[in-house]
């Protein structure tokens, strides 16, 4: 079997270093991007089986490439996990409206995250 | 809905108050326990993100376990009784229709977790909205126990 592929679109390279190491231990290939637009282009060109998107980033915010991505025929199914801060996370009323198939919230924890990860890749 | 103040419930966190408040929290996998003491009307919500601690990580109210006892703690603390205690509970989507017909996804657990829980401190649920395929946005009054829930 394949091994699933896991997109990280996030602006900080210190969470992008985070994230990795985090599902380090998992049998996951993580591809990242550093901004929304960059984060589309990957999807549309990887097809991941999970995308982990950040909320505020340069040239197309988190939301703004959730709705790109749920408007593609090829990436309108991926399961999105927003990754906000808690600030932002009172708005993820927006993601859900958008597609988002979850959240979790900065800082991120690996228990959860690994578990959220499993959850939506069907483990 | 009656002008209460509003606090706004993020995940893993614990809301209790003796004076009323109205709290929101927006639940995909993750379970709100609502309770509540309809005679001192003090009231509280938890919002969890994982079933049970098993020793890995970090105790703390992410864990369902935690999260329902540290809430009927908080509450007793504050001067509510036990046995007066009424539960709500919201949240356990399956938010992916590829796995709805999994018996055991995230949110399953987290339901089960809660039901067993308050069933062992023998606490009734009086209302509920669970498991489904949408996230919700939950409003709960801590005073009356009153409760909004939204799909998303």
């Amino acid at each position: 079997m394949a091994m699933r592929k896991i997109l990280i679109v996030d602006d900080s390279e210190t969470m992008l270093k985070v994230a990795q190491m985090m599902l380090a231990k998992e049998p996951y290939e993580v591809i990242v991007a550093r901004d929304g637009a960059e984060g589309v282009a990957r999807a549309l060109e990887t097809n991941p089986d999970l995308i982990l998107m950040d909320v505020m980033m340069p040239n197309m915010t988190g939301f703004e490439a959730l709705r790109a991505l749920r408007n593609n025929s090829q990436t309108s199914t991926v399961p999105i996990v927003m990754v906000t801060t808690q600030a932002e996370a009172e708005s993820i009323e927006t993601g859900y409206v958008s597609g988002c198939n979850d959240y979790i919230v900065k800082p991120v924890d690996s228990v959860e995250l690994i578990a959220k990860v499993r959850n939506l890749v069907g483990e | 809905m009656s002008e209460l103040s509003k606090a706004y419930l993020h995940p893993g966190q614990l809301f209790v108050s003796a004076e009323g408040y109205a709290v929101t929290t927006i639940l995909g996998s993750c379970v709100a326990v609502c309770l509540w003491d309809p005679v001192t009307k003090i009231g509280g919500i938890n919002h969890f993100l994982l079933p049970s601690f098993g020793g890995e990580g970090i105790a703390s109210p992410r864990y369902g376990n935690i999260a329902i006892k540290e809430l009927l703690y908080r509450l007793t603390q504050l001067g509510s009784q036990k046995h007066n205690l009424l539960a709500k509970m919201f949240g356990g989507a399956c938010v992916l229709e590829a796995f709805r017909q999994r018996q055991h996804h995230l949110g399953t657990k987290n339901i089960e977790t809660a039901q067993e829980l308050l069933k062992s401190e023998s606490i009734p649920v009086v209302g509920h909205d669970v498991g489904g395929q949408r996230g919700r946005k939950l409003i709960f009054h801590t005073d009356d126990g009153a409760a909004w829930v939204k799909a998303l």
